[in-house]
Protein backbone atom coordinates (compact mmCIF):
# COMPACT_ATOMS: atom_id res chain seq x y z
CA UNK A 1 0.00 0.00 0.00
CA UNK A 2 1.49 3.38 -0.90
CA UNK A 3 2.21 5.87 1.84
CA UNK A 4 -0.29 8.66 1.60
CA UNK A 5 0.80 11.90 3.17
CA UNK A 6 -2.06 13.19 5.26
CA UNK A 7 -0.95 16.28 7.17
CA UNK A 8 -2.90 17.22 10.23
CA UNK A 9 -3.71 20.79 11.11
CA UNK A 10 -3.58 21.45 14.83
CA UNK A 11 -3.85 24.67 16.76
CA UNK A 12 -0.48 26.37 17.35
CA UNK A 13 0.83 26.13 20.90
CA UNK A 14 2.00 29.10 22.91
CA UNK A 15 5.38 30.68 22.22
CA UNK A 16 7.55 32.50 24.74
CA UNK A 17 9.97 35.19 23.68
CA UNK A 18 13.20 35.82 25.60
CA UNK A 19 15.69 38.62 25.11
CA UNK A 20 14.95 41.93 23.47
CA UNK A 21 14.92 43.55 20.06
CA UNK A 22 16.58 41.80 17.15
CA UNK A 23 18.34 39.41 19.53
CA UNK A 24 15.10 38.01 20.94
CA UNK A 25 14.43 34.30 20.51
CA UNK A 26 11.01 32.70 20.40
CA UNK A 27 10.66 29.31 21.99
CA UNK A 28 7.78 26.98 21.12
CA UNK A 29 4.72 28.00 19.16
CA UNK A 30 4.59 24.98 16.87
CA UNK A 31 1.46 23.14 15.82
CA UNK A 32 2.92 19.72 15.11
CA UNK A 33 4.02 16.76 17.16
CA UNK A 34 7.77 16.87 17.88
CA UNK A 35 9.81 17.06 14.66
CA UNK A 36 6.72 16.41 12.50
CA UNK A 37 7.88 19.21 10.25
CA UNK A 38 6.14 17.51 7.33
CA UNK A 39 2.74 18.27 8.90
CA UNK A 40 3.19 22.02 8.97
CA UNK A 41 5.86 24.61 8.48
CA UNK A 42 7.56 25.29 11.78
CA UNK A 43 7.41 28.86 12.96
CA UNK A 44 10.20 28.62 15.54
CA UNK A 45 12.84 25.90 15.23
CA UNK A 46 13.95 24.31 18.52
CA UNK A 47 16.35 26.70 20.25
CA UNK A 48 19.81 25.68 21.42
CA UNK A 49 21.27 27.28 24.52
CA UNK A 50 24.76 27.02 25.94
CA UNK A 51 25.30 27.04 29.67
CA UNK A 52 28.20 28.30 31.72
CA UNK A 53 28.65 29.03 35.38
CA UNK A 54 30.11 31.97 37.23
CA UNK A 55 32.76 29.53 38.42
CA UNK A 56 34.73 28.43 35.36
CA UNK A 57 34.50 24.82 34.10
CA UNK A 58 37.05 22.33 35.28
CA UNK A 59 38.34 21.56 31.80
CA UNK A 60 41.34 19.45 32.80
CA UNK A 61 40.43 16.57 30.49
CA UNK A 62 38.27 18.63 28.12
CA UNK A 63 40.69 20.38 25.76
CA UNK A 64 38.03 21.30 23.19
CA UNK A 65 35.89 22.95 25.85
CA UNK A 66 38.93 24.73 27.25
CA UNK A 67 39.84 25.96 23.76
CA UNK A 68 36.38 27.44 23.23
CA UNK A 69 36.93 29.71 26.23
CA UNK A 70 40.63 30.28 25.64
CA UNK A 71 41.82 33.70 26.66
CA UNK A 72 38.57 34.55 28.46
CA UNK A 73 39.63 35.52 31.97
CA UNK A 74 36.49 37.12 33.39
CA UNK A 75 32.92 35.92 33.48
CA UNK A 76 31.96 38.67 31.04
CA UNK A 77 34.58 37.46 28.59
CA UNK A 78 33.45 33.86 28.93
CA UNK A 79 29.83 34.89 28.38
CA UNK A 80 30.88 36.73 25.24
CA UNK A 81 32.65 33.58 24.02
CA UNK A 82 29.58 31.47 24.77
CA UNK A 83 27.24 33.87 22.95
CA UNK A 84 29.45 33.77 19.86
CA UNK A 85 29.71 29.99 19.67
CA UNK A 86 28.44 28.46 16.45
CA UNK A 87 24.79 27.41 16.70
CA UNK A 88 23.97 29.19 19.96
CA UNK A 89 20.53 30.83 20.22
CA UNK A 90 20.73 31.83 23.88
CA UNK A 91 23.05 31.70 26.88
CA UNK A 92 22.24 30.16 30.24
CA UNK A 93 24.22 31.47 33.18
CA UNK A 94 24.16 29.24 36.24
CA UNK A 95 25.15 31.05 39.41
CA UNK A 96 26.80 28.14 41.15
CA UNK A 97 29.01 30.42 43.20
CA UNK A 98 25.96 31.44 45.20
CA UNK A 99 25.67 27.95 46.68
CA UNK A 100 25.77 28.23 50.50
CA UNK A 101 27.55 24.87 50.53
CA UNK A 102 30.18 26.19 48.10
CA UNK A 103 31.59 29.66 47.51
CA UNK A 104 28.50 31.20 49.09
CA UNK A 105 28.77 34.48 47.16
CA UNK A 106 26.47 37.17 48.48
CA UNK A 107 23.39 38.24 46.54
CA UNK A 108 25.12 41.57 45.82
CA UNK A 109 28.16 39.83 44.37
CA UNK A 110 25.93 37.67 42.18
CA UNK A 111 23.98 40.69 40.96
CA UNK A 112 27.23 42.35 39.96
CA UNK A 113 28.36 39.21 38.11
CA UNK A 114 25.02 38.83 36.35
CA UNK A 115 25.04 42.47 35.26
CA UNK A 116 28.52 42.11 33.82
CA UNK A 117 27.45 38.91 32.10
CA UNK A 118 24.30 40.50 30.69
CA UNK A 119 26.26 43.47 29.38
CA UNK A 120 28.67 41.17 27.56
CA UNK A 121 25.99 38.80 26.23
CA UNK A 122 24.94 39.33 22.63
CA UNK A 123 22.22 36.64 22.84
CA UNK A 124 19.13 36.32 25.05
CA UNK A 125 19.95 35.35 28.60
CA UNK A 126 18.58 32.68 30.82
CA UNK A 127 19.57 32.55 34.48
CA UNK A 128 19.63 29.47 36.67
CA UNK A 129 20.29 29.49 40.39
CA UNK A 130 22.52 27.38 42.58
CA UNK A 131 19.75 24.93 43.52
CA UNK A 132 19.59 26.07 47.11
CA UNK A 133 15.90 26.94 47.38
CA UNK A 134 16.29 29.72 49.92
CA UNK A 135 19.25 31.31 48.22
CA UNK A 136 17.69 31.11 44.76
CA UNK A 137 14.58 32.96 45.88
CA UNK A 138 16.71 35.82 47.26
CA UNK A 139 18.93 35.72 44.21
CA UNK A 140 16.09 35.80 41.68
CA UNK A 141 14.37 38.69 43.47
CA UNK A 142 17.51 40.82 43.28
CA UNK A 143 18.45 39.72 39.76
CA UNK A 144 14.97 40.39 38.37
CA UNK A 145 15.23 43.99 39.56
CA UNK A 146 18.82 44.44 38.40
CA UNK A 147 18.12 43.03 34.93
CA UNK A 148 14.83 44.84 34.39
CA UNK A 149 13.98 45.32 30.73
CA UNK A 150 16.21 42.50 29.49
CA UNK A 151 13.47 39.87 29.31
CA UNK A 152 15.46 37.14 31.03
CA UNK A 153 14.21 33.59 31.51
CA UNK A 154 14.60 32.39 35.10
CA UNK A 155 15.15 28.69 35.80
CA UNK A 156 13.17 27.64 37.71
CA UNK A 157 10.15 28.10 39.96
CA UNK A 158 8.98 25.04 41.87
CA UNK A 159 5.78 24.15 43.68
CA UNK A 160 7.32 25.42 46.94
CA UNK A 161 8.46 28.81 45.68
CA UNK A 162 6.44 29.64 42.54
CA UNK A 163 4.60 32.45 44.32
CA UNK A 164 7.69 34.36 45.36
CA UNK A 165 9.69 33.66 42.22
CA UNK A 166 6.73 34.19 39.88
CA UNK A 167 5.81 37.48 41.53
CA UNK A 168 9.40 38.75 41.66
CA UNK A 169 10.44 37.85 38.13
CA UNK A 170 7.32 38.09 35.95
CA UNK A 171 4.76 40.18 37.80
CA UNK A 172 7.19 42.79 39.14
CA UNK A 173 9.74 43.02 36.31
CA UNK A 174 8.20 41.39 33.23
CA UNK A 175 10.75 38.60 32.86
CA UNK A 176 9.92 34.99 31.95
CA UNK A 177 9.87 32.01 34.29
CA UNK A 178 10.15 28.26 33.93
CA UNK A 179 8.09 25.96 36.14
CA UNK A 180 10.11 22.95 37.23
CA UNK A 181 8.27 19.68 37.74
CA UNK A 182 10.93 16.92 37.88
CA UNK A 183 9.35 14.44 35.47
CA UNK A 184 5.90 14.63 37.09
CA UNK A 185 3.34 15.36 34.42
CA UNK A 186 0.50 16.14 36.82
CA UNK A 187 2.70 18.54 38.72
CA UNK A 188 3.73 20.17 35.45
CA UNK A 189 0.11 20.97 34.71
CA UNK A 190 -0.61 21.95 38.30
CA UNK A 191 2.28 24.44 38.36
CA UNK A 192 0.96 26.07 35.21
CA UNK A 193 -2.49 26.30 36.76
CA UNK A 194 -1.11 27.80 39.96
CA UNK A 195 1.12 30.31 38.18
CA UNK A 196 -1.72 31.32 35.88
CA UNK A 197 -4.01 31.76 38.88
CA UNK A 198 -1.33 34.00 40.36
CA UNK A 199 -1.81 36.27 37.35
CA UNK A 200 1.24 35.22 35.34
CA UNK A 201 0.34 35.29 31.64
CA UNK A 202 0.68 32.01 29.76
CA UNK A 203 3.05 33.77 27.37
CA UNK A 204 5.53 34.20 30.23
CA UNK A 205 5.70 30.57 31.34
CA UNK A 206 8.04 27.86 30.07
CA UNK A 207 7.88 24.27 31.29
CA UNK A 208 11.02 22.73 32.71
CA UNK A 209 9.74 19.17 32.83
CA UNK A 210 13.00 17.77 34.16
CA UNK A 211 15.49 15.57 32.38
CA UNK A 212 17.76 12.56 32.51
CA UNK A 213 20.76 11.38 30.57
CA UNK A 214 20.03 8.58 28.11
CA UNK A 215 20.38 5.31 29.95
CA UNK A 216 19.45 6.94 33.25
CA UNK A 217 15.66 6.75 33.19
CA UNK A 218 15.30 8.81 30.04
CA UNK A 219 12.21 6.81 29.10
CA UNK A 220 10.34 8.56 31.92
CA UNK A 221 11.34 11.94 30.53
CA UNK A 222 10.39 10.89 27.04
CA UNK A 223 6.98 9.51 27.99
CA UNK A 224 6.27 12.61 30.08
CA UNK A 225 7.06 14.88 27.16
CA UNK A 226 5.02 12.72 24.79
CA UNK A 227 2.01 12.97 27.08
CA UNK A 228 2.42 16.74 27.50
CA UNK A 229 2.54 17.31 23.75
CA UNK A 230 -0.39 14.97 23.15
CA UNK A 231 -2.51 16.79 25.75
CA UNK A 232 -1.46 20.18 24.41
CA UNK A 233 -2.17 19.41 20.79
CA UNK A 234 -4.82 16.74 20.73
CA UNK A 235 -6.80 17.56 23.89
CA UNK A 236 -6.31 21.31 23.44
CA UNK A 237 -5.23 21.54 27.09
CA UNK A 238 -4.40 25.21 27.61
CA UNK A 239 -2.51 24.39 30.81
CA UNK A 240 0.05 22.31 28.92
CA UNK A 241 0.59 24.45 25.85
CA UNK A 242 3.62 26.31 27.16
CA UNK A 243 6.97 25.57 25.51
CA UNK A 244 9.29 22.94 26.99
CA UNK A 245 12.90 23.70 27.95
CA UNK A 246 15.29 20.93 28.96
CA UNK A 247 18.54 21.28 30.87
CA UNK A 248 20.42 18.53 29.10
CA UNK A 249 23.95 19.39 30.21
CA UNK A 250 23.33 19.26 33.95
CA UNK A 251 22.11 15.67 33.49
CA UNK A 252 24.59 14.30 30.99
CA UNK A 253 27.76 15.77 32.51
CA UNK A 254 26.86 14.24 35.88
CA UNK A 255 26.95 10.58 34.81
CA UNK A 256 29.99 8.33 34.93
CA UNK A 257 30.30 8.09 31.14
CA UNK A 258 31.00 11.82 31.05
CA UNK A 259 33.07 11.98 34.24
CA UNK A 260 35.30 8.93 34.59
CA UNK A 261 38.78 9.81 33.36
CA UNK A 262 40.46 7.86 30.65
CA UNK A 263 43.13 6.86 33.16
CA UNK A 264 40.45 5.09 35.24
CA UNK A 265 38.57 3.72 32.26
CA UNK A 266 41.03 3.20 29.43
CA UNK A 267 38.64 0.87 27.59
CA UNK A 268 36.06 3.67 27.35
CA UNK A 269 38.37 5.93 25.38
CA UNK A 270 38.61 9.69 25.36
CA UNK A 271 36.60 11.38 28.12
CA UNK A 272 35.69 14.49 26.18
CA UNK A 273 34.37 12.52 23.20
CA UNK A 274 32.25 10.42 25.57
CA UNK A 275 30.81 13.52 27.20
CA UNK A 276 30.02 15.12 23.86
CA UNK A 277 28.29 11.95 22.70
CA UNK A 278 26.17 11.63 25.85
CA UNK A 279 25.16 15.25 25.54
CA UNK A 280 24.43 15.12 21.82
CA UNK A 281 22.46 11.89 21.94
CA UNK A 282 20.40 13.00 24.92
CA UNK A 283 19.66 16.38 23.35
CA UNK A 284 18.57 14.78 20.08
CA UNK A 285 16.29 12.42 22.01
CA UNK A 286 14.82 15.39 23.90
CA UNK A 287 14.06 17.20 20.64
CA UNK A 288 12.38 14.07 19.29
CA UNK A 289 10.27 13.88 22.45
CA UNK A 290 9.13 17.49 22.45
CA UNK A 291 11.72 19.89 23.89
CA UNK A 292 11.35 23.32 22.33
CA UNK A 293 14.73 24.39 23.73
CA UNK A 294 17.70 22.43 25.02
CA UNK A 295 20.54 23.73 27.17
CA UNK A 296 23.93 22.18 26.44
CA UNK A 297 27.45 22.78 27.69
CA UNK A 298 29.98 21.59 25.13
CA UNK A 299 30.53 23.71 21.99
CA UNK A 300 30.83 20.59 19.82
CA UNK A 301 27.47 19.29 21.07
CA UNK A 302 25.91 22.71 20.53
CA UNK A 303 27.20 22.79 16.98
CA UNK A 304 26.00 19.26 16.24
CA UNK A 305 22.51 19.82 17.62
CA UNK A 306 22.15 23.17 15.86
CA UNK A 307 23.20 21.45 12.64
CA UNK A 308 20.69 18.66 13.26
CA UNK A 309 17.89 21.21 13.72
CA UNK A 310 18.95 23.10 10.61
CA UNK A 311 19.06 19.89 8.58
CA UNK A 312 15.60 18.83 9.74
CA UNK A 313 13.69 22.01 9.03
CA UNK B 1 -14.03 9.77 22.80
CA UNK B 2 -13.07 13.38 23.43
CA UNK B 3 -13.74 15.65 26.36
CA UNK B 4 -17.33 15.67 27.56
CA UNK B 5 -19.31 18.51 26.03
CA UNK B 6 -21.29 20.45 28.61
CA UNK B 7 -24.10 22.42 26.96
CA UNK B 8 -25.13 25.12 29.42
CA UNK B 9 -28.91 25.25 29.80
CA UNK B 10 -29.38 28.45 31.76
CA UNK B 11 -30.30 30.86 28.95
CA UNK B 12 -33.88 29.70 28.89
CA UNK B 13 -37.00 31.77 28.42
CA UNK B 14 -38.79 29.87 31.19
CA UNK B 15 -36.69 31.91 33.59
CA UNK B 16 -38.52 35.19 34.20
CA UNK B 17 -35.28 37.19 34.19
CA UNK B 18 -34.28 35.80 30.80
CA UNK B 19 -37.79 36.11 29.37
CA UNK B 20 -37.86 39.79 30.31
CA UNK B 21 -34.38 40.33 28.98
CA UNK B 22 -35.34 38.76 25.67
CA UNK B 23 -38.57 40.77 25.45
CA UNK B 24 -36.86 44.08 26.18
CA UNK B 25 -33.55 43.20 24.45
CA UNK B 26 -31.72 43.80 27.69
CA UNK B 27 -28.28 42.20 27.31
CA UNK B 28 -27.19 42.27 30.93
CA UNK B 29 -29.02 39.24 32.47
CA UNK B 30 -28.20 37.08 29.44
CA UNK B 31 -24.51 38.02 29.44
CA UNK B 32 -24.33 37.40 33.17
CA UNK B 33 -25.67 33.86 32.85
CA UNK B 34 -23.50 33.19 29.83
CA UNK B 35 -20.39 34.25 31.70
CA UNK B 36 -21.26 32.18 34.75
CA UNK B 37 -21.74 29.09 32.63
CA UNK B 38 -18.58 29.59 30.58
CA UNK B 39 -16.55 30.24 33.72
CA UNK B 40 -17.92 26.97 35.06
CA UNK B 41 -16.67 25.10 32.00
CA UNK B 42 -19.61 25.04 29.57
CA UNK B 43 -18.42 24.42 26.01
CA UNK B 44 -21.70 25.20 24.22
CA UNK B 45 -24.43 27.53 25.43
CA UNK B 46 -28.04 26.65 24.75
CA UNK B 47 -30.19 29.61 23.71
CA UNK B 48 -33.81 28.74 24.33
CA UNK B 49 -36.18 31.41 23.06
CA UNK B 50 -39.29 29.25 23.46
CA UNK B 51 -41.82 28.77 20.62
CA UNK B 52 -41.16 32.38 19.53
CA UNK B 53 -43.92 32.35 16.96
CA UNK B 54 -43.74 36.10 16.46
CA UNK B 55 -40.47 37.97 16.25
CA UNK B 56 -38.42 34.81 16.75
CA UNK B 57 -36.11 35.56 13.84
CA UNK B 58 -35.06 38.95 15.12
CA UNK B 59 -34.75 37.65 18.67
CA UNK B 60 -32.51 34.71 17.70
CA UNK B 61 -30.29 36.93 15.54
CA UNK B 62 -29.96 39.38 18.41
CA UNK B 63 -29.13 36.66 20.93
CA UNK B 64 -26.57 34.94 18.66
CA UNK B 65 -24.77 38.19 17.92
CA UNK B 66 -24.92 39.32 21.53
CA UNK B 67 -23.36 36.11 22.87
CA UNK B 68 -20.79 35.58 20.13
CA UNK B 69 -19.65 39.22 20.14
CA UNK B 70 -19.17 39.20 23.90
CA UNK B 71 -17.68 35.74 24.33
CA UNK B 72 -15.22 35.21 21.49
CA UNK B 73 -17.64 33.44 19.13
CA UNK B 74 -18.79 30.93 21.75
CA UNK B 75 -20.49 28.00 20.02
CA UNK B 76 -24.26 27.93 20.55
CA UNK B 77 -27.16 25.55 20.54
CA UNK B 78 -30.21 27.22 19.00
CA UNK B 79 -33.25 26.01 20.84
CA UNK B 80 -36.72 26.85 19.53
CA UNK B 81 -39.62 25.25 17.72
CA UNK B 82 -39.51 28.11 15.20
CA UNK B 83 -37.47 26.89 12.23
CA UNK B 84 -37.26 30.32 10.66
CA UNK B 85 -35.75 31.62 13.88
CA UNK B 86 -33.09 28.88 13.77
CA UNK B 87 -32.27 29.75 10.16
CA UNK B 88 -32.06 33.43 11.07
CA UNK B 89 -29.74 32.61 13.98
CA UNK B 90 -27.48 30.53 11.74
CA UNK B 91 -27.37 33.34 9.16
CA UNK B 92 -25.45 35.50 11.63
CA UNK B 93 -23.59 32.66 13.39
CA UNK B 94 -19.78 32.59 13.42
CA UNK B 95 -18.56 28.98 13.34
CA UNK B 96 -14.86 29.48 14.09
CA UNK B 97 -15.29 27.89 17.55
CA UNK B 98 -17.73 25.17 16.51
CA UNK B 99 -20.72 24.41 14.32
CA UNK B 100 -24.14 25.60 15.50
CA UNK B 101 -26.33 23.00 17.18
CA UNK B 102 -30.00 22.77 16.25
CA UNK B 103 -32.02 21.82 19.31
CA UNK B 104 -33.78 19.65 18.35
CA UNK B 105 -35.15 17.09 15.91
CA UNK B 106 -37.11 13.92 16.61
CA UNK B 107 -38.49 11.04 14.59
CA UNK B 108 -41.92 12.66 14.51
CA UNK B 109 -43.12 16.20 13.82
CA UNK B 110 -39.66 17.69 14.14
CA UNK B 111 -37.85 15.39 11.71
CA UNK B 112 -37.41 18.22 9.24
CA UNK B 113 -34.95 19.85 11.59
CA UNK B 114 -32.50 17.23 10.32
CA UNK B 115 -32.98 18.65 6.82
CA UNK B 116 -32.38 22.09 8.26
CA UNK B 117 -29.13 20.92 9.87
CA UNK B 118 -28.00 19.27 6.62
CA UNK B 119 -28.75 22.43 4.64
CA UNK B 120 -26.80 24.57 7.10
CA UNK B 121 -23.88 22.26 8.01
CA UNK B 122 -25.07 22.21 11.61
CA UNK B 123 -25.12 19.64 14.40
CA UNK B 124 -28.58 18.42 15.30
CA UNK B 125 -29.73 17.01 18.63
CA UNK B 126 -31.86 14.04 17.57
CA UNK B 127 -34.36 12.78 20.07
CA UNK B 128 -34.97 9.06 19.69
CA UNK B 129 -38.73 9.29 20.06
CA UNK B 130 -41.70 9.98 17.85
CA UNK B 131 -44.62 10.78 20.10
CA UNK B 132 -44.17 10.27 23.80
CA UNK B 133 -41.85 7.88 25.52
CA UNK B 134 -40.36 5.06 23.39
CA UNK B 135 -41.47 1.75 24.83
CA UNK B 136 -38.14 -0.04 24.46
CA UNK B 137 -34.69 0.15 22.90
CA UNK B 138 -35.84 -1.52 19.73
CA UNK B 139 -38.14 1.40 19.15
CA UNK B 140 -35.41 3.88 20.09
CA UNK B 141 -33.00 2.23 17.67
CA UNK B 142 -35.53 2.32 14.84
CA UNK B 143 -35.85 6.09 15.30
CA UNK B 144 -32.11 6.51 15.68
CA UNK B 145 -31.34 4.68 12.45
CA UNK B 146 -34.15 6.43 10.58
CA UNK B 147 -32.77 9.84 11.58
CA UNK B 148 -29.19 8.78 10.86
CA UNK B 149 -30.12 7.58 7.38
CA UNK B 150 -32.04 10.74 6.68
CA UNK B 151 -29.14 12.93 7.76
CA UNK B 152 -26.56 10.94 5.84
CA UNK B 153 -28.66 10.80 2.70
CA UNK B 154 -28.66 14.60 2.85
CA UNK B 155 -24.86 14.63 3.10
CA UNK B 156 -24.42 14.96 6.86
CA UNK B 157 -21.61 13.26 8.76
CA UNK B 158 -22.90 10.72 11.28
CA UNK B 159 -20.98 12.51 14.02
CA UNK B 160 -23.14 15.61 13.55
CA UNK B 161 -26.29 13.88 14.71
CA UNK B 162 -26.15 13.78 18.51
CA UNK B 163 -28.67 11.20 19.68
CA UNK B 164 -30.76 11.81 22.76
CA UNK B 165 -32.07 8.58 24.32
CA UNK B 166 -34.70 10.63 26.15
CA UNK B 167 -33.81 10.75 29.82
CA UNK B 168 -36.85 9.64 31.77
CA UNK B 169 -38.02 10.79 35.14
CA UNK B 170 -36.74 8.34 37.73
CA UNK B 171 -39.63 8.82 40.10
CA UNK B 172 -42.25 6.72 38.35
CA UNK B 173 -39.98 5.16 35.72
CA UNK B 174 -37.27 3.54 37.79
CA UNK B 175 -37.51 0.31 35.81
CA UNK B 176 -36.68 2.16 32.56
CA UNK B 177 -33.34 3.67 33.59
CA UNK B 178 -30.93 0.82 32.92
CA UNK B 179 -32.48 0.19 29.53
CA UNK B 180 -31.96 3.85 28.65
CA UNK B 181 -28.31 3.59 29.71
CA UNK B 182 -27.93 0.47 27.59
CA UNK B 183 -29.22 2.42 24.62
CA UNK B 184 -26.52 5.04 25.15
CA UNK B 185 -23.98 2.25 25.04
CA UNK B 186 -25.44 0.82 21.82
CA UNK B 187 -25.32 4.20 20.07
CA UNK B 188 -21.87 4.95 21.43
CA UNK B 189 -20.59 1.59 20.18
CA UNK B 190 -21.81 2.56 16.72
CA UNK B 191 -19.30 5.43 16.98
CA UNK B 192 -22.00 8.08 17.29
CA UNK B 193 -22.41 10.97 19.69
CA UNK B 194 -25.05 11.11 22.37
CA UNK B 195 -26.59 13.83 24.50
CA UNK B 196 -29.63 14.58 26.61
CA UNK B 197 -31.30 16.68 29.24
CA UNK B 198 -30.12 14.85 32.32
CA UNK B 199 -31.95 16.92 34.90
CA UNK B 200 -35.33 15.70 33.62
CA UNK B 201 -34.57 12.50 35.47
CA UNK B 202 -34.91 14.08 38.89
CA UNK B 203 -38.14 15.94 38.26
CA UNK B 204 -40.44 15.83 41.21
CA UNK B 205 -37.70 15.11 43.72
CA UNK B 206 -36.79 17.40 46.64
CA UNK B 207 -34.44 20.21 45.74
CA UNK B 208 -31.58 18.88 47.84
CA UNK B 209 -31.84 15.41 46.31
CA UNK B 210 -31.90 16.48 42.64
CA UNK B 211 -28.20 17.32 42.25
CA UNK B 212 -27.24 13.99 43.81
CA UNK B 213 -29.50 12.05 41.49
CA UNK B 214 -28.53 14.08 38.39
CA UNK B 215 -24.80 13.78 38.95
CA UNK B 216 -24.94 10.07 39.72
CA UNK B 217 -26.99 9.46 36.60
CA UNK B 218 -24.63 11.51 34.46
CA UNK B 219 -21.66 9.50 35.74
CA UNK B 220 -23.42 6.24 34.90
CA UNK B 221 -24.39 7.61 31.49
CA UNK B 222 -20.82 8.73 30.78
CA UNK B 223 -19.66 5.24 31.69
CA UNK B 224 -22.12 4.01 29.07
CA UNK B 225 -20.61 6.37 26.51
CA UNK B 226 -22.61 9.60 26.82
CA UNK B 227 -20.57 12.28 25.00
CA UNK B 228 -22.46 15.43 25.96
CA UNK B 229 -25.38 16.69 28.01
CA UNK B 230 -27.52 19.73 28.44
CA UNK B 231 -26.90 20.64 32.05
CA UNK B 232 -26.55 23.49 34.48
CA UNK B 233 -22.74 23.79 34.63
CA UNK B 234 -23.02 26.10 37.63
CA UNK B 235 -24.50 23.28 39.70
CA UNK B 236 -21.49 22.28 41.75
CA UNK B 237 -22.06 18.58 42.16
CA UNK B 238 -22.87 18.07 38.48
CA UNK B 239 -19.84 20.09 37.46
CA UNK B 240 -17.50 18.20 39.78
CA UNK B 241 -18.85 14.87 38.58
CA UNK B 242 -18.39 15.66 34.89
CA UNK B 243 -14.86 16.99 35.44
CA UNK B 244 -13.95 13.93 37.49
CA UNK B 245 -15.35 11.62 34.82
CA UNK B 246 -13.20 13.40 32.22
CA UNK B 247 -10.16 12.70 34.39
CA UNK B 248 -11.01 9.04 34.95
CA UNK B 249 -11.69 8.55 31.24
CA UNK B 250 -8.32 10.22 30.49
CA UNK B 251 -9.97 12.94 28.45
CA UNK B 252 -8.07 15.59 30.40
CA UNK B 253 -4.81 15.29 32.24
CA UNK B 254 -5.08 15.34 36.03
CA UNK B 255 -3.74 18.26 38.07
CA UNK B 256 -4.57 18.91 41.74
CA UNK B 257 -6.59 21.99 40.73
CA UNK B 258 -8.58 20.17 38.02
CA UNK B 259 -11.89 21.37 39.48
CA UNK B 260 -10.84 25.01 39.12
CA UNK B 261 -9.87 25.10 35.46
Amino acid sequence: MPFIKKPRTLKPLGAVSIGTGERAVKIGGGNTLPLYFFDAKLSNPPAVGVELTDTAWDAAELPLLAKAYEGAATLAERVACAANMKGVDFVCLRLEGADPGGDNLSVEECVKLAQEAAAACTKPLCIAGCRSEEKDVELFKALAAALQGQNVLFLSAKEEDYKTIGAATVLAYGHKVAGESSVDINLAKQLNVLMTQLGIPKESIVMNLGGAAVGYGFEYVSSTMDRVKAAALEQDDAMLQMPVITQVATETWAVKESMASQADMPEWGDLEQRGIQMETVTAAACLASGSDAVILRHPVAVDKIAALVAALI
Amino acid sequence: MGKFVMIGERIHCISPAIRDAMATRNPEPILKRAKEQLDAGAIYLDVNIGPAETGGEDLMKWAVKLLQDNFDNVPLSLDTANKKAIEAGISVYNRTKGKPIINSADAGDRIENIDLAAANDAIVLSLCSKAGVPSNNEERMTYCQGMLERGMSLGMEGEDLWFDPLFLVIKGMQEKQIEMLEFIRMVSEMGLNTTGGVSNASNGMPKDVRPIMNSTLVAMAIMSGLSSAIVNPCEKRMNETIRSCDIIRNNTLYADSYLEI
